[in-house]
């Protein structure tokens, strides 16, 4: 995900894998070229399923994002692309197909595809179709290129997939000839009736799981990915955590939660019964949201999640890091994790009192000072899941 | 008439809630049969007796919105709240 300036773009792509194979033959990529507010997606799918494929789809597409971000002629890029790629013997085509979306300072974007179905813009809830210019190139006539631009607004979302998405159901009782672009468009514009806000991640979750429905017993007949980029609105949370470190800023602290749009957190039992005494709100800690070896979450009015502070913290840092979370995070944790990735921007403030009693060597485990976990959750949030946060110590 | 019930606030906070008070947490399952309805559990954040020499070590538990229990342990806590009911 990244900021360009007021917009916020979040990027997802959701992908399963052919029943039967156990690489996916569709790659997807995207990256962020900072200096330049730049953000080049792609999306490749190579011709059939499995390893050779996957292969093809991914070289395809390390080509195409650097060729992108060196500003490369479209018609020469592609063309060392297809001879680089070997040929379908049956096809007679070069063994890949991509599409690109080139996203540039002040949401400008530059769409280029190649042989996947056409990406689907949606602004209001409407498929606007751009005009699209088709260019070739001499030695490779079969292979069409579409470039299409525009500019995005907040709202926008540009979808983009493979023919597993397209093709879903092909031949098959309830959709003989396929899912289609339409069929997918539909179910899109559908949901977003309902949830205006969805997530570029939830979103394309839903799409490959609703391709997956029409195929017989749910399997995918070939690889399915759906890229869905939605242009956004930052959201913000803002995190309390620890008693300032002098006591007359209490107030203040406590009034950082006012006036505030976005949601709001504390992580912190002392720090909660401050805000509660200040703002004049109760703390209740419901013995019945414990769970998975974290002390329970607590409720105040107008505070979205309240926890206890450095085990939670140090439990969420912890889950954050993993490399393959499973779902089975504690219930604490777990809350303040969906609340901190559905979130673009993180203010941390901090109150630095130490509690002396964190340091009593009969303490089962060493606890962390407060400062040091937020300074590696500020890390992690920001390098692999690309949020900005910012850490502000009371 | 409704049986007096006594109120238990178990502290649930960092220093507590390592020293015991996850265990306690649950004390409603342990009650023996004659206290089971007479004793409202509940949790509270760090009672801020943790950070207080005078009152002896954690895990904490508050009776009676009056009472704190140092050290506490289901069977404290247990006998504690049979005095409020004069059992
Ligand atoms: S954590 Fe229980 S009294 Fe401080």
């Amino acid at each position: 995900m990244i900021l360009l300036e007021e917009t916020f773009i979040e990027i997802e792509c959701c992908q399963r894998i052919k029943t039967g194979e156990s690489v996916c033959g569709d790659d997807f990529r995207s990256i962020r070229l900072d200096d330049e507010s730049r953000c080049i997606s792609v999306l490749s799918d190579g011709l059939g399923s499995g390893i050779k494929d996957s292969l093809m789809a991914s070289m395809t597409t390390s080509m195409v994002l650097r060729f992108v971000s060196r500003d490369m002629e479209i018609i020469p890029s592609a063309e060392i692309i297809m001879d680089t790629l070997p040929v379908c013997e049956v096809r007679k085509i070069s063994y890949a197909t991509f599409t690109v979306a080139d996203i540039l300072a002040n949401d400008r974007v530059r769409i280029i595809e190649m042989d996947n179905p056409p990406y689907i813009h949606l602004r209001d809830g409407e498929d606007v179709q751009w005009e699209k210019q088709t260019v070739f190139s001499a030695a490779w006539p079969d292979r069409k290129l579409n470039l299409s631009k525009f500019k995005a607004v907040p709202g926008d979302r540009i979808i983009f997939f493979s023919d597993g998405v397209t093709q879903a159901g092909l031949g098959h009782s309830i959709a003989k000839f396929g899912w289609k672009r339409q069929g997918c468009l539909e179910f899109v514009q559908n949901i977003i009736k309902r949830e205006p806000n969805i997530s570029a991640r939830d979103l394309s979750h839903s799409i490959v799981a609703q391709a997956c429905t029409k195929n017989p017993g749910f399997s995918c007949i070939d690889d399915i990915s759906c890229t869905v980029i939605y242009f956004r609105k930052p959201r913000h949370i803002r995190l309390l955590t620890g008693p300032p470190f002098r006591n007359d800023k209490d107030r203040d602290f406590a009034k950082t939660v006012l006036d505030f749009n976005g949601r709001s957190v504390i992580c912190g039992g002392t720090t909660a019964g401050i805000v509660g005494r200040e703002l004049n709100r109760e703390v209740r800690t419901d013995l019945r949201l414990r769970g998975g070896g974290l002390p329970p979450i607590s409720t105040m009015k107008g505070i979205d999640l309240v926890t206890e502070g450095i085990l939670t913290l140090t439990e969420t840092d912890r889950q954050l890091e993993l490399d393959n979370r499973q779902q089975s995070a504690p219930l604490a944790a777990a809350k303040l994790i969906e609340l901190l990735q559905e979130s673009d921007v993180i203010e941390f403030i901090a109150g630095t009192r130490v509690n002396e009693a964190h340091q009593d060597p009969s303490l089962p485990v060493d606890l962390e000072i407060r400062r040091n976990i937020i300074k590696r959750l500020k890390t992690v949030l920001e390098n692999k899941y690309m949020k900005k946060v910012t850490i502000k110590y009371y | 008439m409704t049986k007096k019930k006594v109120k238990v606030e178990i502290c649930v906070g960092t220093t507590c809630f390592l020293l015991g008070a996850s265990k306690l947490q649950e004390m409603e399952r342990f009650l023996p049969p004659d206290l089971t309805g007479r004793v409202e559990v509940q949790g509270t954040a760090c009672l801020g007796c943790c950070r207080n020499d005078n009152f002896g070590s954690a895990p904490f538990v508050k009776v009676d919105d009056t009472d704190v229990i140092a050290n506490a342990t289901l069977e404290k806590v247990i006998n504690r709240v049979r005095r409020s009911l004069n059992l």
